[in-house]
């Protein structure tokens, strides 16, 4: 894995993401309240918290499913919220992964994928169908390109939202607990898969409840609350010693079942598969 | 009283090729209507409020009027405008345009009845709205809309009766004339109510079909 993040580290580099003092509103209800953050190249960053904190709109607002009310959100040192982006220029740099898959139900896995590249990069659909075969082959599961999303599995959709994202060669991939809805059994295998995605060098945002994954996989841990981002570090550090009260406080209780595992877990074992 | 076809039987062609005139009036007003409904239904769900409120109010105003007033309107109202249309014509777009009325808000309800999760894909994967509308949402909402849309099929072929009224000389129209010559009125109307069923079943049955090899695969 790649080394640990920290800001000042790149300060050469323009950083993959980065987002200014990031506030957005639903009416009068504030759900982020000027966020802050910035996302090396190559940088896995799981971002934690309780439910409501403000986890999910910060992903939909960097990838412009929310308009933003204040701040700034730049991909590249680019700015993305001035409305002069179209929805082909974001699908570009960002792909976005739901808790609910959202896969295409009338179209089979293999259309799924290459819709948009053959529609919005205008490649020809030869070369979107050899893609996206290379890229079922890594989610494993080439064999089912002519199944409809009603005849996979939980996990076996999921892996497909993900190869669909990645055939639009995104530069950076967000995840909205991309497992929550899942069967146990069937996390791992998804869970496999992004972490094979962050061993490649993508750059990755990734929300989570799955204490253990999000230890083994980033980078950097980010811990929401309130709409504010109240800690952030290492994985080592923000586990086993948080600073800020709330985070000791929601960590008890997530891993309260984990228990012992996690510190014992090993980097280099997948401690995450719930097949135990 | 007791039923004597025999007085009706010289008069069956004259019948079915009233019935042929109300199949090529309602299956035109239905393709119409159709494309029309669609295209209303669709700009009913658009992004834009102004396009929001002006379908609308072509939803309300249509489903709000009789259909007879329309073709009224049309037939015998539009001529003050100088504008003469010729029955046929009047009555198709009578037709049609009260057809889109019910199309467009069988189109938004199915419309809003994909999650908006697919929406939400569309958008991150790059896709336009007119993209998504086009190759995610309707796919879908037709499914939603088939039975819907059969309904509104049968009652449309129904309701073209009501061209009678502009002297087309469609079924109703040609079952008054028979009865007219004839005087045998019970078998006149018995008949010509059962060619419409005739007409609605197989409509019935046709969609029945479609639905299903549409939602198989
Ligand atoms: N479209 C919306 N309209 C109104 N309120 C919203 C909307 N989306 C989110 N909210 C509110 O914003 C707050 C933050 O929601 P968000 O989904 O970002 O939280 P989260 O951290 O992702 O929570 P969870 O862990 O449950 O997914 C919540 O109070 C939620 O009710
Ligand atoms: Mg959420």
């Amino acid at each position: 894995m790649s080394n640990n993040g920290n800001d000042s580290a790149s300060s050469s580099f323009i950083p993959a993401l980065e987002v200014r003092d990031l506030r957005k509103s639903f009416g009068n209800v504030s759900v982020l309240e000027g966020i802050s953050l910035s996302v090396r190249e190559g940088e896995v960053i799981s971002v934690i918290g309780p439910s409501g904190s403000g986890k999910s709109t910060l992903a939909r607002c960097i990838c412009r499913l929310e308009e933003i009310d204040g701040g700034e959100v730049l991909l590249y040192g680019d700015r993305i919220d001035n409305g002069k982006h179209s929805n082909r220029d974001i699908a570009r740099l960002v792909g976005m992964i739901f808790q609910q898959f959202n896969l295409f139900p009338h179209l089979s896995v293999l259309e799924n994928i290459i819709l948009s590249p053959v529609r919005i990069l205008g490649n020809s659909p030869k070369a979107a169908e050899d893609k996206a075969m290379s890229l079922l082959e890594r989610v494993g599961l080439c064999e089912k390109k002519s199944a409809r999303p009603n005849e996979l599995s939980g996990g076996q959709r999921q892996r497909v939202a993900i190869a669909r994202a990645l055939a639009m060669n995104p530069k950076i991939m967000l995840f909205d607990e991309p497992t929550s809805a899942l069967d146990p059994e069937l996390v791992g295998e998804v869970l496999d898969v992004i972490a094979d995605l962050a061993q490649s060098g993508m750059t990755m945002m990734i929300i989570t409840h799955e204490m253990l994954f999000a230890k083994e996989v980033s980078d950097r841990v980010l811990f929401m609350d309130g709409g504010k981002i109240l800690e952030q570090g290492p994985p080592d550090s923000i586990f086993t010693s948080p600073q800020v009260p709330r985070t000791q406080l929601f960590l008890q209780r997530m891993l309260a079942h984990v228990g012992k595992e996690l510190v014992q877990a090993h980097s280099d074992e997948r401690t995450w598969t719930h097949d135990a | 009283m007791t039923l004597d076809f025999s007085a009706i039987t010289p008069y069956l062609h004259m019948l079915l090729r009233g019935a042929v005139i109300t199949i090529q009036a309602s299956s035109l007003s239905l393709l119409c209507g159709s494309i029309l409904g669609i295209l209303v239904g669709a700009i009913r769900v658009s992004p834009f409020a102004p396009l929001r409120a002006l379908a609308a109010g072509y939803i309300y105003v249509i489903r709000g009027t009789p259909l007879l007033i329309q073709l009224f309107l049309i037939y015998f109202g539009l001529p003050s405008l100088g504008l003469n249309l010729p029955a046929f014509t009047a009555g198709v777009i009578g037709l049609t345009i009260n057809s889109s009325g019910y199309v467009g808000e069988i189109v938004r309800g199915g419309i809003e009845a994909v999650p908006k999760g697919q929406w939400e894909a569309s958008k991150v994967l790059g896709l336009s709205y007119v993209h998504t509308m086009r190759f995610i949402i309707l796919p879908q909402a037709i499914r939603n809309m088939l039975p819907a849309i059969g309904n509104e099929f049968v009652t449309l072929i129904k309701e073209s009766s009501l061209l009678s009224t502009l002297a087309i000389t469609e079924l109703t129209m040609v079952g008054q004339q028979v009865r007219s010559v004839t005087y045998a009125s019970f078998e006149t109307f018995i008949m010509v109510g059962i060619i419409y069923l005739v007409m609605t079943s197989i409509t019935s049955l046709a969609l029945q079909y479609i639905e299903k090899r549409w939602t198989v695969d």
